[in-house]
């Protein structure tokens, strides 16, 4: 174990991550701390993202393209179980679950959708499966714009954060003002990286145990699995509802990131940038998410200064074009060149299912 | 809801072109492209760009005028810019991944990223706005028991003749069987003398050009936007669902019924303010389907699961 | 009188009008040691397919100890006591010939999502029994210096004693190999068939589809012969090696 923590190849995606981040510093000589806050946190919130997709395809090799929508129904059921307010008129909602309650209740409903998509959906071949799950992420898009009274539809939710941020400890505000950055976000930024922790943990114990064995049999080989009594397609479905439930914390934590929720937070564009983080850090791996989404927002963020100087013409919706221009080269490039992406290992991928 | 046929029509005819490009596509080569929907909307931004008048200006960052030339011209070379770029990447990147025997799940994610990637560049090039072909307004007339301007109304029966030509093209000739049989086995077929590279070939143009002519009617029935392909990606995977996976009158069926179960549940009780989901009852159909006769109307029990 | 361990009737299966399988009737004793053999294309994995689950007939009954199995799942007639091998081997590759046997001899409970977060004592020590389990059956197999092995570093014959040591780990009732020998050199063949006529001695049930008719004539106490779909003979290896219509069926294919 102790060799494989430091093969070069880890080594070689600590000292990109690292210089990425040097990098911020380098290219933004004023307001560093607050760019490189607000990027750790992305990077916090996507990789736990990742990690969830990467339960889904790198451990069971399922063709998840609506993982948006677990990450969407774990922050609406979530927020919506809180004091918040809702809708164009801004009704106000005061009663409400205390924040740790709502949250186990979202993640489990992020879980059950798992479940609800997966027990008709996962029979299904791998490219019936991208097309299922994509439309089910629309459906709930659509649903979401449309039942305005419950989810504030595309006026949305509002005033919720109280509800996270009064948990806030002192020692987060001082370090906040003495660094120059939001402490609201800076808590943000910590439950992140402590979900991330304790999901690393989770699998860690998970991968290493009998239930991670019978995964990694399935994937193997589903026949031989059920010609030894064992049920693959509940096996499936399990680590589906794994996943999602991951999926459905991260949703939270990017709605409390964001402050307000509406219907076009949750899009297919989100699942790509996942998608696109899972396969840069490396599928299959645990935590070469972590190391995918730091570096991945550094080039997003670093890269619209680039699109500024090219475009001259261009106006902001154009330049931000630019931002998934380059998630759509990454993804091609990643998937052709080197699919197995920063810390994955070529021998594992499920990439020759043909 | 009887108001509504004719746009079913209309948005069917479009399904239809494009979901018969699709099926082909996949009939041959067994690549779901994610792309598809960049091809149809290339066919419409040529054309746009092609037909333009010299002075306009929203085009490609201000910096190219359009050619300014006549309408139909404009459209037969869009069709062809459509073949190429098809023919472009089959040849420098599907065939180069089909000969490493890279797996099909890959294709389909490297698919997802063509599609992002072109799709921006036209946002990049064409703009966020709605555009529209420089075609003056018809008014509505009546046509046996729906309602469509001229223009759309021809796009109608233009569509079918196409339909009907594809199919018996597919049926009868040489080519269209030399396609049939790559699609059942690349290996016997080059057994058998036929060199499937090139039958690949010309089906990722002529699926191209099919898909760019699709793009035409939709932007001559609605408009031209940077994400038309997109939008109606998941109605054409609906269709092709529906009608039969690898079969192109499945695909032609399939994508006619959806037009027409999209705009015709706009009209549905429980769709009272809620037109724009109408998308979600024809995914949801898709999800059905998909579930309890994968197969479609007219395909064969392939291995779905 | 040994019971019918497995009985079938009227069991039928086309695909797309050709006929694979069509039986009227065919029961398995408790304890017997039976060979299925015929021409290529005869149905026999078909046939297998079929009463183990992993296709579903198109008209017929299959009886498992009196329960009716016809449409069961392949991993639920598996947990009755059926274990069957394939024939083209399905090891898990990328896991080790040690992991391989330890997910097989794994009990569903111990398997269990909950179980395996909780990481209880429970599940230690049993993942220690089963342990020692697979070792003795690696051992028995001669497989146990591959232990640490990932499966697919095995050779062809490896491959197919690890196989047998997945299915026989769970002490099945009933196994169903399907082709142990084929590609297996000659010294390796007799191995194997040293270890099926043992484990048919500790009273499993064996049915196996075979090619290689030397070896299933020295150790089956029954043969069943199926041409084209049908059951054409059945009795033991003397009475089936001067049957006519077996003869005529092998000799007949290879006229044409």
């Amino acid at each position: 174990m102790i060799s494989k923590r430091f093969s070069l190849q880890f080594i070689f995606a600590l000292s990109v991550t690292t210089f990425s981040i040097y990098l911020v510093f380098f290219l933004n000589p004023d307001g560093a701390p607050r760019i490189l806050l607000n990027l750790i946190t992305f990077a916090g919130i996507y990789g736990l993202s990742a990690i969830g997709l990467n339960v889904h395809f790198g451990w069971t090799g399922l063709l998840n393209f609506g993982h948006a929508s677990f990450m969407g129904v774990g922050a609406y059921v979530t927020l919506l179980l809180m004091p918040h307010s809702a809708g164009r008129e801004g009704v106000v909602i005061t009663t409400g679950l205390p924040f740790f309650a709502a949250l186990i209740i979202g993640i489990i409903a992020a879980a059950l959708f798992g479940l609800l998509l997966g027990l008709p959906a996962i029979r299904l071949r791998g490219d019936y499966l991208a097309i299922v799950t994509i439309a089910a992420a629309e459906i709930f898009r659509l649903l979401v714009r449309d039942l305005e009274s419950i989810t504030g539809g595309v006026y949305g939710i509002i005033n919720y954060t109280e509800n996270f941020q009064k948990y806030r400890p002192n020692f987060i505000d001082d370090f906040s003002d003495n660094l120059g950055f939001s402490a609201a976000q800076a808590w943000v930024c910590l439950a992140a990286w402590i979900s991330i922790l304790f999901t690393v943990l989770l699998l860690k114990r998970l991968n290493n145990s009998p239930w991670g064995r019978a995964l990694r049999a399935v994937r193997e080989d589903e026949d031989a699995v059920r010609a030894m009594g064992k049920n693959a397609v509940w096996l499936k479905l399990q680590s589906f509802m794994l996943g999602a439930g991951i999926a459905g914390l991260s949703g939270v934590l990017l709605a409390f990131n964001y402050g307000s929720l509406e219907s076009t937070v949750f899009i297919p564009l989100l699942t790509f940038y996942v998608w696109a983080i899972m396969i840069l850090g490396g599928v299959g791996t645990i935590t070469g998410p972590i190391f995918g989404s730091i570096i991945f927002w550094v080039i997003i963020s670093e890269t619209d200064r680039l699109a500024y100087i090219l475009f001259e013409n261009a106006n902001g919706q154009q330049l931000a074009g630019v931002r998934f221009l380059l998630v759509g080269v990454l993804i091609m490039f990643l998937m052709i060149f080197r699919p197995s992406g920063l810390l994955g290992k070529k021998e594992e991928l499920l990439l020759d299912v043909k | 809801m009887l108001d509504q046929l004719g746009n079913g029509l209309l948005l069917g005819i479009i399904i239809s072109v494009a979901s018969v490009a699709l099926s082909l596509l996949y009939g041959v080569t067994r690549i779901v492209n994610f792309a598809h929907g960049e091809i149809i909307a290339l066919g419409a931004i040529a054309t746009l760009f092609f037909s333009s008048p010299l002075d306009y200006r929203v085009l490609f960052l201000e910096k190219f005028s359009p050619l300014g030339l006549n309408f139909a011209i404009s459209c037969f070379l869009a069709i062809l810019v459509c073949g190429l770029f098809g023919g472009l990447l089959e040849v420098f990147l599907f065939r180069p991944l089909r000969k490493n025997d890279v797996g099909n799940i890959a294709v389909l994610v490297v698919t997802i990223g063509l599609s992002i990637l072109v799709r921006h560049l036209y946002l990049l090039f064409a703009s966020g706005r709605v555009q529209n072909f420089p075609l003056e307004l018809q008014r509505r007339q009546t046509y046996l028991f729906f309602d469509m301007t001229p223009r759309n109304f021809n796009v109608l029966i233009a569509g079918i003749i196409v339909m009907i030509i594809v199919g018996l093209l597919l049926t009868y000739t040489r080519l269209g069987k030399a396609m049939r049989a790559v699609r059942d086995s690349e290996e016997l077929s080059s057994v058998s003398g036929i060199n499937s590279d090139n039958i690949i070939l010309i089906t990722w143009v002529s699926s191209s050009m099919l898909a760019g002519l699709a793009g035409i009617f939709q932007a001559t029935i609605n408009d031209v936007r940077w994400n038309m392909g997109f939008l109606i990606l998941l109605l054409i995977f609906a269709g092709t669902v529906l009608g039969g996976i690898g079969t192109s009158f499945g695909a032609m069926v399939g994508g006619f019924m959806i037009g027409i179960l999209v705009q015709v549940s706009v009209g549905l009780p429980f769709m009272e303010g809620h037109a724009e989901a109408k998308n979600a009852v024809a995914l949801g159909i898709m999800i059905l389907i998909l579930l309890f006769r994968p197969q479609g109307i007219f395909g064969q029990k392939e291995r779905i699961s | 009188m040994l019971n019918n361990l497995i009985s079938v009737k009227n069991l039928k299966k086309s695909f797309g009008g050709l006929k694979a399988v069509d039986v009227q009737e065919l029961s398995f004793k408790e304890g017997e040691l039976t060979s299925i053999i015929g021409p290529n294309g005869a149905g026999k994995t078909t046939f297998f397919d079929l009463i183990s689950g992993f296709q579903n007939a198109d008209s017929g009954d299959i009886l498992l100890n009196e329960n009716n199995i016809s449409n069961s799942q392949p991993y639920k007639i598996a947990r009755m006591g059926m274990v069957r091998t394939f024939q083209l081997t399905k090891v898990f590759d990328r896991m080790t010939v040690l992991e391989n046997l330890l997910f097989s001899g794994s009990e569903v409970n111990n398997d269990s999502f909950l179980r395996s977060i909780l990481k209880l004592n429970s599940q230690k020590s049993y993942e220690k029994s089963l342990k020692e389990k697979a070792i003795e059956i690696m051992k028995d197999l001669n497989i146990g210096h591959m232990a640490d092995s990932y499966a697919r570093e095995l050779s062809g014959g490896q491959k197919k004693l690890l196989e047998l040591a997945r299915a026989i780990i769970n002490k099945p009732e009933i196994l169903l190999l399907d082709e142990p020998l084929a590609g297996v050199n000659p010294k390796l063949a007799e191995d194997i068939l040293s270890i099926i006529k043992k484990l048919s001695d500790n009273g499993i049930t064996i049915i196996m589809v075979e090619h290689n008719i030397e070896a299933v004539m020295k150790i089956s106490e029954r043969i069943v012969v199926l041409a084209e779909g049908s059951l054409i003979a059945d009795g033991s290896p003397s009475e089936i090696r001067s049957d006519k219509n077996v003869i005529e069926a092998y000799l007949g294919k290879a006229d044409e």
